[in-house]
């Protein structure tokens, strides 16, 4: 597939609605050249930390850079597995816990490329993208600055 | 002549601060503005970052264009 994508902004503001995921396959019910759907979604989990318990993280991000590093990674995706199509869905601000962050939507005509390929976003996503996360940390207002590892 | 520096996450938090403007000549390499950053931030001594050059990282050996916007960036958490 050499198929230029046109860019399509990732990052949004606040929790992902689970709303979009059930709207993200009815979207697809048409493209009947789909055979398997492959997602991935990040939820905030209350992590102890050693001054109370994660109650959400505040996203941040050096957008624009964000934005391309998300664009460069849909694009090698589809270069490395035969995929229909491809939806990624960041949060920015605060996601409370239980709440979801990131949001990856794959489709391909056979589950293999899909599987593979929501493992390759996810990986690639977390060490690639500049953004930025704050536990917060009971009602204190404390926080623990997160780091992908 | 200058160019802007931002600061993200962790680095914007620990000087309080998220750009300025720091002061650019010729040949000036991503290592030398690092440790100009770090000699007027000694808060920052501990803190991994990467450089990136108009928002790609770059190597520390590499000499800064000008103009150039430079971003400071702290470990990424995103996911």
């Amino acid at each position: 597939m050499n198929k230029v994508h046109k860019p399509k902004k990732v990052l949004m503001q606040g929790p992902i609605d689970p709303q979009m995921v059930a709207t993200s396959l009815v979207n697809h019910q048409s493209k009947t050249n789909i055979g398997a759907h492959a997602l991935f979604l990040g939820q905030i989990r209350a992590d102890q930390k050693d001054n109370g318990v994660v109650t959400g993280i505040e996203y941040s991000a050096y957008e624009a850079m964000a934005e391309e590093a998300f664009h460069r990674i849909r694009e090698e995706a589809f270069t490395r597995y035969d995929l229909t199509c491809m939806h990624l869905y960041h949060s920015l601000g605060v996601v409370p816990v239980g709440q979801i962050s990131l949001f990856v939507f794959v489709s391909s005509a056979h589950r293999r490329a899909s599987l593979e390929a929501v493992d390759f976003l996810v990986e690639r996503i977390k060490q690639d993208v500049p953004i930025f996360g704050k536990e917060l940390i009971g009602a204190t207002g404390d926080y623990i600055w997160k780091e992908n590892n | 002549m200058n160019i802007q520096i931002l600061y993200f996450g962790q680095i914007a938090d620990r000087i309080g601060l998220s750009a300025e403007n720091f002061d650019w000549t010729s040949g000036l390499l991503v290592s030398t503005l690092r440790e100009q950053i770090l000699a007027k931030y000694p808060i920052l001594k501990d803190q991994i970052f990467k450089i990136a050059v108009n928002q790609k990282i770059m190597q520390e050996d590499m000499p800064i264009p000008f103009p150039a916007e430079i971003a400071c960036l702290p470990p990424f958490a995103g996911g």
